[in-house]
């Protein structure tokens, strides 16, 4: 029992710190910045300058949002673009064709993606308070990061989605990406989630990480453990939930591939 | 000439069927700028306005669909060639590369136009824009210097990508840089004073620019040529350094060994 | 230069530059090739040997135009590939082994189509060419299928016909055979003769020794970017000695026994070990196999040895002496 315990923490350190150096390793320091920060900071300016021209008074808002999003982004693309670069180098054949249990071989691959948005916030923000004039002052630091790290965790379940489109189509990254562009409509990051036409707003409510932003923006704005935690409640469930749809989901089609044979590379 | 338009037909043909024509095409051309013109609205609305400002929240969505899809499009190409192992076969054949790169570009500015033509109809029928105020004959030509500029830019990124496996790390700092820079979705006096200086060197600026003033018939005349002569100067500024580009890429690329990925 | 000769490089030498490190960036330079000359005549089917990471492919790829040298120079049909690196691109085919550099969504024939334009082909040949390349290359009736469909063999027979397009005067096979089964390695190398007695002129790269002897007017052995052997294949097979090769197989548990055993034979025969699958081979070098096969006849087909096989010194001998003779 223990050995089997011990066996399968390894797989998942391990296979996670692999996996995370194999597909996702930057040769220099300045392309790991300009492709951690690159496309969501200038995202980010870009929404600040239309929010500017349109009459929108508070960038501080856009500002925040956005940074929220940057280990959402990570843990989404991470399990998701894992399992289709695994397949782009051609080893997904190997790793399904091994008998290592796929929770920790797949989840665990989210670990290192989850630490490193985390220091990409740990980055972003003092940037942000520096040139957007957003303040910490009264702010419960510990219920910020845990706000983020559930994020973050919430966003790996979409992930494992997203990457069991990969197992059956050679364009599952696409979706993925689609997804990600629509995350800066759905869940709060740019306008609250009221300004949505009313048949959009329950797809806000029903994905995870809507709640764990706007309580996100709550602690950040003097909130409590008490005002947030209805919020992070329901993120913890619907988190919880679209992980265990996820992964079901992913031996379903597991399955399903090998029999047509959709693992090979392009 | 007869083998010059047939080799154009079968490179736009290769490439339309091997790259243009996918999933990945939706997503550049038609969902990226959906999504943000539709948060541009939601923005608008959120500030109280009661209608957007469609040149910018929609048509600019059409500028940015073309540019990504001029971005990435010209970057994949190399970086797709590289992986699946026909660079060097390209290179190694008779024909130049920057010949190659021109005709691909030029489709991938065709491909593009569509999201233009999709904003406008978007903006026609779905939010009943009026282009009572448009001048025609200067929209129309602003919108094919518009695509020359494009044009133009996507040869010199093409052959300037050729130059190195890490080129891919470039498009994280083109694609909305250049956007923000060049006002897609604002006017460029939203930019601070800096922004505003270092935009003037695109002439994709000062098309789109021309081509919102003659929808909106506010600036005809001297200024308006004048926008259209800077944009026309600077994109045969790019083009030329593609040219000097191309003989150093050659050049470099087989010193360096780069033509095949990893 | 010889009008007659096809290539002629003179020290040719190529050093790679590569950058390792994250925080801390340092250079490594890597030199591939050392200092290589040689000369191909026209008509001839030269060959180039050596193990994996040897410089074969980067040579190759320098005659080809792909690479520059870092010195050194290189003349195709008299033309310096640096200054008419377009007018030798015209005169040139070249395959690379493996199965990338094709467009898989398209056929065959669109691929072929799409790369006889680079070479400006007119159409009227191509259209005449194509079906005949596909038929000299055994993929007449598969013409219209998608390259994604075809196994690894047939792409790189397609490979083949897209290096014949132009119908180059001189042409680069860099281990074509490689992942190709037995049968069409065979009628890809019969494929290699009929263009040779076309007039053209070959250069092939190959790890299979076989091939080479089969195929080669001569044969260039490469090791660490220099070459190290150059000569016909019979003059280099008589190169070390007109010895027989006595090869017996054993297990490993029994190769002690098998040592003690050949531990008679006198002691200037030279006997080497190698390990194959799940066996052990001794080799034994001697210019009077039938005393050794008196001496080791009673223990055939004990435990002791397995199997006994007596020939001639093969290209492989000759390989494997060269390299390992370079090696200590």
């Amino acid at each position: 029992m223990m050995k089997s315990l011990v066996r399968i923490v390894r797989l998942y350190l391990f296979q996670a710190w692999y996996s995370y150096r194999s597909l996702f390793a930057w040769s220099t320091p300045f392309s790991y910045m300009t492709s951690k920060f690159g496309y969501p900071l200038f995202s980010m300016m870009m929404f600040v300058f239309i929010g500017k021209f349109v009459g929108f008074t508070d960038p501080s808002y856009i500002v925040l949002g956005n940074i929220l999003l940057m280990p959402i982004t990570n843990g989404l693309y991470g399990i998701s673009m894992t399992i289709g670069n695994e397949r782009q180098f051609g080893a997904l054949s190997y790793l399904l064709g091994s008998p290592a249990p796929r929770a920790p071989l797949f989840l665990g691959r989210a670990l290192f993606h989850i630490l490193d948005g985390f220091l990409t916030v740990c980055i972003a923000l003092p940037i942000a308070m520096l040139f957007f004039d957003i303040q910490f002052k009264g702010v419960n630091l510990f219920l910020l990061v845990g706000c983020l790290i559930l994020i973050t965790i919430a966003s790996t379940g979409l992930g494992l989605i997203m990457g069991t489109i990969s197992l059956r189509s050679q364009d599952g990254w696409m979706f993925t990406n689609t997804l990600g562009q629509l995350l800066f409509l759905l869940i709060g990051v740019n306008f609250p989630i009221q300004q949505l036409p009313a048949f959009l707003q329950p797809v806000s409510t029903f994905l995870p990480m809507s709640r764990g932003i706007q309580a996100a923006r709550m602690v950040v704005n003097g909130a409590g453990w008490s005002n947030v935690a209805g919020l992070l409640g329901g993120e913890v469930l619907v988190g919880l939930a679209y992980i265990l749809i996820g992964y079901t989901l992913f031996r379903i089609v597991e399955r399903a591939s090998m029999s047509t044979g959709s693992l090979d590379s392009f | 000439m007869a083998s010059f338009f047939r080799l154009a037909f079968r490179q736009m043909d290769v490439q339309l069927r091997m790259r243009v024509l996918s999933l990945w095409s939706l997503g550049l051309y038609f969902i990226q700028p959906a999504i943000f013109s539709a948060v541009s609205m939601f923005l608008s609305q959120a500030a109280g306005n009661a209608v957007p400002d469609l040149i910018y929240t929609v048509l600019g969505g059409g500028i940015m669909g073309m540019w990504s899809g001029l971005v990435f499009t010209s970057t994949y190409d190399i970086r797709a060639d590289r992986r699946e192992g026909t660079l060097e076969l390209i290179v190694g054949s008779p024909t130049p590369l920057r010949t190659v790169v021109g005709f691909r570009s030029l489709l991938n500015v065709l491909a593009g136009a569509t999201s233009m033509l999709a904003a406008v109809l978007v903006a026609v029928l779905i939010f009943n824009y009026s282009f009572s105020s448009i001048y025609l004959p200067g929209v129309i030509f602003s919108f094919l210097l518009l695509l020359f500029a494009l044009w133009c830019m996507g040869v010199f990124l093409a052959n300037l990508l050729a130059w190195s496996r890490l080129s891919g790390t470039f498009v994280d700092l083109l694609e909305l840089p250049v956007a923000l820079l060049c006002g897609f979705m604002y006017p460029i006096s939203v930019l601070p004073d800096w922004m505003q200086s270092i935009s003037v060197i695109f002439p994709i600026r000062w098309g789109l620019e021309a081509m919102r003033d003659c929808l909106k018939g506010s600036v005809i005349g001297a200024e308006l040529t004048m926008k259209w002569l800077i944009a026309l100067g600077i994109s045969f500024v790019f083009l030329l350094l593609a040219r000097w580009l191309d003989g150093k890429v050659h050049d470099h690329i087989r010193i360096t060994g780069e033509l095949r990925s990893v | 230069m010889s009008d007659s000769n096809a290539i002629v490089t003179n020290d040719l030498h190529k050093t790679f530059k590569s950058t390792h490190g994250f925080l801390k960036r340092t250079t490594r330079l890597t030199e591939a090739v050392r200092g290589i000359s040689f000369s191909v005549e026209k008509g001839e089917l030269f060959g180039i040997l050596g193990p994996n990471g040897a410089g074969k492919t980067t040579t190759v790829k320098m005659l080809t135009t792909l690479l520059l040298p870092t010195s050194g120079d290189i003349s195709i049909f008299g033309m310096d590939i640096r200054k008419q690196t377009v007018e030798v691109r015209k005169k040139i085919g070249f395959t690379f082994g493996g199965s990338r550099g094709l467009y898989g969504r398209l056929t065959a024939i669109e691929n072929l189509r799409y790369f006889a334009e680079l070479y400006a082909l007119p159409p009227e040949v191509s259209r005449k060419r194509i079906p005949k390349l596909l038929e000299i290359v055994g993929l007449d009736g598969r013409g219209e299928d998608k390259v994604e469909t075809y196994s690894s063999g047939m792409q790189q027979r397609l490979h083949l016909a897209r290096a014949l397009l132009n119908n180059p005067q001189l042409i680069f096979l860099d281990e074509p055979t490689v992942g190709i089964d037995p049968v069409g390695a065979r009628e890809l190398r019969a494929t290699v003769k009929y263009l040779q007695s076309r007039g053209k002129t070959i250069l092939l790269t190959t790890h299979y020794m076989a091939e080479a002897d089969e195929l080669c007017d001569r044969i260039a052995i490469i090791n660490k970017g220099r070459i190290i052997a150059m000569d016909t294949p019979s003059a280099l097979k008589s190169q070390i000695s007109p010895e027989s090769v006595i090869e017996l197989k054993t297990s490993h548990e029994n190769l002690p026994g098998l040592q003690t055993l050949l531990a008679k034979l006198d002691a200037q025969t030279k006997i080497t070990y190698h390990e194959n699958a799940s066996k052990q081979v001794a080799r034994i070098y001697t210019l009077q196999p039938a005393i050794v096969i008196e001496l080791l006849s009673p223990w055939l087909n004990t435990d002791l040895i397995h199997n006994m096989e007596v020939r001639n010194q093969t290209l492989e001998d000759v390989y494997v002496n060269i390299i390992q003779g370079e090696e200590k």
